[in-house]
């Protein structure tokens, strides 16, 4: 079982803790009704074309219905070359409107806020898919991806431009779905890190150099996002505190710390003009030891990762490391080791030092943090001690759809029932449907009983059907 | 009943039983490479020079009776209360600047450990140093006069039998400075399990086998009891003095020379003239430096047969008096030649025609020598030799009991000190006297020689460390004596005799 928080706070009642939790969040241009936001996952429910369907509405239904203040949505690219797995859904042409919309719509029925996170993969696209399997990616760099060996090439200026664009299309077509709000994916080795980072940033045009110059790109896209959808729709940067860059291979250079990010984030603010939000990450690959912090199923990762083999130069070399008892596990412990101990609230004292700089230039400007989040007092204790406004939450939230039900009468899910941060969830993604994989949680008396309990709520996700 | 959550699916489960197979077969695989280049395969340490060959070079016995090469560099150093600080030279082995074991020491990887053991050179390195001069002269091929194989012998058997030979004093030992090689962390460990144990054991049982020798007088420098121990290695023969007489028991003879054998082929060889095949003396003289049937070296025995069929007779390295040998040859030729055969103007006379007496047996009561050497070689001992290397074609078939000693060309007489087969004659000129004119007491050992007399110093003062008594059993210098070998002629013609072999 991994190593979790600190026991819980003795000087605060869990009522105080709640009453924090479920203290409405005031942004900008909206309000949440809680402090608790699902973070950005989803499965491949959609169509391979980037259409979504019934199954991502069940899906973002289970978290609106479980009582989240608000959902931020799994990346969407904001075009097809720059997806990251095949069968999600993307905001790449206004006939995916519509479906938005529905999600919105689906979202809102529960009082629950729906940001929708407009993503390019840049080097990291781990499935590209037929359409895509002929080009290289573009990038900020002519260097592959260095985990899996997905190769890219360095972006032209017109390629910039054609991608500035497509964020701002793609966020007039939100805005325009009636969704509440974009988050820009700038953290975790996706596109805008690859741009922001000194770790992978190798260009020598206006676009590469010292941190100012690296933050053009995503600066660029704001103000093109500005452009298009003006100040009054909700704008939020997710951002890596910091990128440990050289978690895998410790040549690698060790990419930005905090001081850079904090002088990133004042300048994203762009004197008012910028973000009204930052959502606070770490981890320049995804994923990272840090991000989503926990533990790395290597049987699991055998029999799923095999898809990204012909992805990447080096994914069947970590392939065969994987399968190897001996090379799978010291890969896992040193997974851990990089990991470090702490796993719930494992970027709060990074949260904690960008939002004292954001308050001091803005105060309206809100900070929240992910990074496994599940027990009430600790999320009330990074909000009350000024860490974040408010938490994203992932895995927890899979594992039980209706946490902050739970966090309004204590101060987690019962025993046996609480997410273990297996990272299962995570492995899974890649060929099968998205869901809580860790067998033990479920109930049954024998392993075929659980597994059967464990697939039926994973398939959950299917019903009701389409079509009844 | 606990749930297994980290169960196999069913192709997993099919991989995994699939990939022991692998890796049984993989370890078979290895198994067999590793018996194939470890376990069968030898590798020696070879010699293009035939005299580096002759003296450093494998004819197999080190995987017989062979000791790991540390082991034989650490023991001197171990046991210095045993051999001083000079190490192997104290048992007249002799070591050449830059090599690692002694002259007569051969090294083979056998079993993936580098071993050594004696080859022909440790009994047949001759060596000298002139009057006045420390330089040492070598001569291949020659009789050793430094040997002390008896206290080789017993030295060997104390190990054994020593409780301080332990696996810890060895590896300390080895590991000393004052031992070449250092053992690393999986030698160690080898050497404390497997081959320390071996060598004690082998030690032991060496022991129990050569218990006999105890018995025996000491051989002496030069020396070695041919027979008595061949009799129990090879075929296990009782040895309680139940079985075998004092005199059979003392028997020890002088190494021979090795050199021009080409043209001894067909002669009576060994002492007593106990084998004419040339081919069957060297295979049997292999046995006696440790190699075992199915171990000898064949390609390397041969390359030595090969080097000593011609090799030239050392010259003597003093000043010769040409009138004084030119009287002597035809007092030689009258007395010496017919069993001996002659010297020629740039070779020697092997000739069996014209000498009919060289290679021949001469009866025991006829030569009237130590009968101890005699005495060793028995009927059922020759049977049994000539059981030696059954199923091969070189099956020995023609060890033979005589009736006494046979006779042998003088070629490089002079560094055939001492004379006759028990060495019980320091010098030539002494031979030529009668026995109750020989020194009945003299130093054996030195490796000076007496350019005037021919043959090592045997004063008390230069003569070598052992006290040589001719009145023990074995070392009896009778024989050989009378008017047809000289012993009455006036002493101006023995001086002139002997200053003519100085040229043999």
């Amino acid at each position: 079982m991994l190593d979790q928080s600190p026991s819980p706070d003795k000087s605060h009642i869990h009522e105080d803790n709640a009453a924090l939790i479920f203290d409405p969040l005031k942004f900008r241009n909206l309000e949440a009704k809680n402090r608790i936001f699902r973070s950005n996952l989803s499965g491949m429910f959609d169509d391979y074309n980037g259409q979504g369907g019934n199954a991502r509405i069940n899906w973002e239904t289970k978290f609106a219905k479980g009582g989240a203040g608000g959902i931020i949505s799994s990346y969407t690219p904001v075009m097809n070359k720059g997806r990251i797995l095949t069968r999600y859904a993307m905001m790449d042409h206004d006939d995916k409107i519509p479906f938005w919309r529905k999600i919105g719509e689906a979202a809102h029925e529960h009082d629950c806020r729906f940001f929708m996170q407009l993503s390019h993969s840049g080097r990291q696209q781990d499935l590209g898919g037929v359409e895509n399997v002929f080009r290289t990616v573009a990038s900020s760099t002519d260097k592959k991806d260095w985990f899996h060996g997905i190769l890219c090439h360095a972006a032209t200026k017109p390629e910039i431009k054609e991608i500035v664009d497509a964020f701002a299309q793609a966020a007039r077509r939100a805005r325009e779905a009636g969704l509440d709000g974009i988050e820009l994916h700038g953290a975790n080795g996706y596109l805008i890190t690859q741009f922001l980072s000194s770790g992978i940033n190798d260009r020598d045009d206006e676009y590469g150099g010292n941190w100012e110059a690296r933050s053009r790109f995503v600066l660029e896209i704001i103000r093109a996002i500005r452009a298009e959808v003006g100040y009054d729709f909700h704008l939020q940067m997710k951002i890596n505190a910091v990128d440990h860059n050289s978690w895998l291979y410790p040549w690698q250079p060790p990419g930005n710390t905090l001081d850079e990010t904090l002088k990133i984030v004042r300048l994203l603010m762009d004197d008012g003009k910028g973000v009204d939000g930052f959502h606070v990450s770490a981890g320049s690959t995804f994923p990272h030891p840090m991000n989503p912090p926990g533990d790395l199923p290597m049987r699991d990762l055998v029999r799923w990762y095999d898809g990204m083999i012909s992805q990447g130069v080096r994914a069947g070399m970590n392939y065969r490391i994987f399968k190897n008892p001996i090379g799978a596990f010291l890969f896992r412990r040193y997974w851990l080791w990089r990991r470090g101990k702490k796993v719930e609230g494992i970027n709060e004292d990074y949260s904690a030092a960008i939002r004292k700089v954001v308050q001091q230039i803005d105060p309206t400007v809100t900070v929240m943090v992910t990074g496994g989040w599940q027990h009430a007092d600790r999320i009330a204790g990074a909000i009350r001690s000024g860490a974040a406004d408010a938490v994203s939450i992932g895995r927890p939230l899979i594992a039980n759809n209706n946490l902050p039900e739970i966090l309004k009468t204590s101060n987690g899910p019962a025993p046996g029932k609480e997410c273990t941060y297996c990272n299962k969830c995570l492995i899974n993604d890649l060929e099968n449907p998205l869901g809580c994989y860790e067998l033990s949680r479920f109930e049954g008396d024998s392993f075929e009983e659980k597994y059967d309990e464990m697939i039926k709520e994973v398939m959950s996700v299917y019903y009701p059907p389409t079509f009844t | 009943m606990a749930i297994d959550y980290n169960k196999l699916t069913p192709v997993e489960a099919y991989e995994r039983r699939r990939s022991i197979w692998a890796w049984i077969v993989i370890a078979l695989v290895l198994v067999l490479l590793l018996y194939y280049f470890v376990g069968r395969s030898e590798y020696v340490i070879a010699y293009d020079d035939p005299e580096e060959h002759f003296k450093y070079g494998s004819i197999g016995s080190e995987g017989v009776t062979g000791l790991p090469t540390p082991i034989l560099q650490a023991l001197p150093v171990m046991y210095k209360d045993k051999l001083g600080g000079a190490g192997w030279a104290a048992l007249g082995l002799n070591t050449e600047p830059g090599q690692p074991l002694p002259i007569g020491f051969s090294r083979r990887v056998v079993t993936g450990v580098e071993r050594a053991w004696l080859n022909c050179s440790v009994c047949h390195m001759g060596t000298y140093t002139l009057p006045g001069d420390d330089e040492l002269h070598y001569i291949a091929g020659g009789a050793s006069n430094d040997l002390l194989l008896y206290d080789l012998i017993t030295f060997f058997i104390e190990v054994g039998k020593d409780p301080g030979f332990t696996a810890d004093r060895l590896i300390a030992a080895i590991n000393s400075d004052e031992v070449p090689g250092h053992l690393n962390f999986l030698e160690r460990l080898l050497y404390r399990t497997v081959v320390f144990r071996q060598v004690q054991a082998g030690l032991q049982a060496l022991a129990d086998d050569l218990t006999f020798v105890l018995r025996q007088e000491p051989f002496g420098p030069g020396r070695v009891d041919t027979f008595n121990s061949y009799k129990v290695l090879q075929f296990n023969f009782p040895m309680g003095p139940e079985f075998i007489s004092d005199v059979a028991l003392n028997g020890s003879s002088d190494y021979p020379s090795i050199w021009m054998q080409a043209p001894r082929a067909g002669m009576n060889l060994h002492w007593d003239g106990n084998n004419s095949s040339v081919r069957e003396r060297n295979l049997s003289a292999a046995l006696g430096a440790g190699v075992s049937p199915v171990s000898v070296d064949h390609d390397a025995l041969a390359r030595v047969r090969d080097w000593i069929d011609t090799l030239p007779a050392p010259k003597f390295p003093g000043d010769i008096d040409a009138n004084l040998a030119a009287q002597g040859k035809p007092l030689y030729d009258e007395y010496c030649a017919a069993c001996h055969g002659t010297g020629t103007d740039d070779s020697y006379d092997y000739n069996t025609t014209r000498h009919p007496y060289l290679g021949q047996v001469v009866d025991l009561q006829d030569i009237g020598t130590d009968p101890g050497r005699w005495s060793s070689y028995t009927q059922g001992f020759a049977a049994a030799q000539n059981s030696l290397y059954a199923g091969y074609p070189w099956q020995f078939k023609k060890f033979k009991k005589t009736s006494g000693y046979a006779n042998h060309p003088l070629d490089g007489i002079w560094a055939r000190s001492p004379y006759l087969h028990n060495g019980s004659v320091p010098t030539l000129r002494d031979l030529m006297n009668k026995t109750s004119d020989r020194p009945t007491e003299w130093y054996r050992g030195s490796r000076e020689l007496d350019l005037n007399r021919v043959g090592y110093r045997s004063d008390e003062v230069g003569g070598g460390k052992f006290f040589y008594d001719t009145n023990v059993l074995g070392n009896h210098n009778t024989g050989h004596e009378g008017p047809e070998y000289g012993t009455d002629l006036p002493p101006a013609d023995k001086d002139a005799i002997v200053e003519y072999m100085k040229t043999l």
